[in-house]
């Protein structure tokens, strides 16, 4: 089976000397994928270059087959995202946001606008505009802006910031739910590493700009009493005091 | 196709969901009224009769160009660029099935249909302003004359605007390249009267080229030399800023 995303060779060092060196990683399609690693390990980075919002200084990323390089169309065709932040325009309510978001996708209408804020639970804030939003709302609006397409695939940069306990079990709950029924390959970083434990399928571990290991969560979990136990060895192994 | 008629619809959405649309149209509506009163007064006042109907929507773009057009023109290019990239808003288009070049067409597409809308709404307000007030010196030519005058007026405006374009591009504060695009203009016209030899070269300079289209005798050499020179700017500034606006990492 032709994989959700491969990356080769994928590089971006930056003045400072941070960055990303030398990724290559694939992912199967169905998979969560979770990406780990502390602060400043460039998982923003690689997300940002899988986006297409900052050009690799080498390599390559593919998603179904197609360059996000060469053929950007066609490689962001099935994909959402929300690399950082969830942005949206302040001055628009959340329907007018999805609205705009939507012409992109021939097929996605007002009934999958109703549907997408209904299953992030903002259907009762429909009409207000997003810059009253809580940084909460903020993040389901970029959640539902994510799905609203149906896409194969989801590159989700801290899908949890922000969240209240209910938004968390919401997200976690939506995430299964899109894999399990739809088939979604999801590609998610995050700080919480309890709920990657929970939600991944397979992790991937950046540390100091190198993917230094992937593992099926649950042979970590067979070996490890948890994932964050797996986490510090990990990192710890590869030289942070 | 999609990815660029998606990316220009939002840009006008977004455009007239925002205040300084409401702003230009409020200003342009002041200048018109502010001008019709001043020629009242005098006619009234001294009795001495500046502009009939067919001349006032005249007098009142020679102004509008030069001042309220260009000032908005940056204004929303600026809000375009250096707003959506401060607000981290650029990345919700770019994230999208559109090439950057679909992104940044629909964006300067946008800027076009501004100048546009703009120049027919005060070409159709002072109009309406002069045959109000001067309905007896009305007339076809009079009306084809300034038809002309604001179609032409465009062309300009619009390569000035993407120059400012380029500098949003260039530069990352927008109130850098607002007063930047102020420098350049001041400069264009000092420099126009200084060096007047070289005023083509000058894009604020071709401002008041309309008075070419609607002269007694028309100069069809001179209006083909500034077209070209206008059209070889604007496509110098276009692909200058594409060039930057694709090279951007968000």
């Amino acid at each position: 089976m032709e994989k959700a995303i491969k990356i080769a060779g994928l590089t971006k060092i930056y003045k400072n000397g941070r960055g990303i060196s030398d990724l290559n990683l694939d992912v199967d399609q169905g998979d969560i994928f979770g990406f780990l690693g502390p602060n400043g390990a460039g998982k923003t980075t690689a997300m940002k270059m899988m986006a297409g919002l900052i050009k690799p200084d080498c390599g390559d990323v593919k998603i179904f087959g197609a360059s996000v390089l060469d053929n950007y169309v066609v490689a962001m065709k099935d994909v959402g995202c929300i690399i950082e932040t969830a942005e949206s325009y302040p001055y628009l309510t959340a329907n007018e946001n999805l609205k705009l978001y939507a012409r992109f996708y021939p097929g996605v209408d007002q009934n999958r606008i109703d549907e997408c804020l209904e299953i992030t639970g903002l259907i009762k804030y429909k009409n207000e505009k997003s810059e009253k939003f809580s940084l909460g709302m903020k993040q389901r609006l970029g959640v539902a802006a994510a799905i609203l397409s149906k896409p194969k695939l989801l590159i989700l940069d801290e899908p949890l910031n922000g969240l209240d306990v209910e938004g968390m079990l919401d997200m976690r709950a939506l995430i299964k739910r899109l894999a399990q029924e739809d088939g979604t390959t999801f590609f998610i970083s995050s700080h919480l590493i309890h709920d990657v434990e929970l939600t991944c399928t397979r992790i991937g571990v950046v540390y100091g700009g190198k993917l230094v290991n992937v593992e099926y969560t649950k042979n970590i979990l067979s070996d490890y009493a948890s994932l964050e136990n797996y986490f510090v060895s990990e990192v710890d192994r590869n030289g942070r005091v | 196709m999609v990815g660029f008629r998606a990316a220009f619809l939002n840009e006008t959405t977004k455009l007239m969901k925002k205040k300084k649309i409401l702003a230009a149209a409020i200003l342009s509506v002041l200048a018109v009224v502010v001008g019709q009163v001043a020629v009242t007064a005098i006619k009234h006042g001294f009795g001495l009769r500046v502009v009939g109907s067919t001349e006032f929507p005249l007098v009142v773009l020679s102004i509008f160009v030069y001042t309220i057009l260009p000032l908005f023109a940056t204004f929303v290019a600026i809000d375009m660029f250096n707003g959506e990239f401060s607000a981290n808003t650029m990345k919700i288009t770019l994230t999208r099935p559109v090439t950057r070049f679909g992104v940044y067409s629909a964006k300067v597409l946008t800027i076009a249909l501004f100048i546009a809308a703009n120049l027919f709404f005060v070409m159709g307000l002072s109009l309406l302003a002069g045959l109000m007030f001067n309905p007896s010196s009305a007339s076809m030519l009079g009306m084809l004359r300034i038809v002309l005058s604001y179609s032409s007026s465009f062309l300009p405006v619009f390569v000035f605007a993407l120059l400012v374009v380029w500098l949003c591009n260039l530069l990352r504060g927008g109130l850098a390249v607002f007063f930047l695009s102020i420098l350049v203009f001041v400069g264009f016209t000092f420099l126009d009267i200084v060096l007047s030899h070289y005023s083509s070269f000058f894009i604020t300079s071709m401002f008041d080229w309309y008075t070419l289209w609607i002269s007694e005798k028309i100069n069809a050499f001179k209006i083909m030399r500034q077209l070209l020179i206008m059209l070889g700017s604007g496509i110098m500034f276009f692909t200058a800023g594409y060039y930057l606006f694709d090279r951007k990492d968000i």
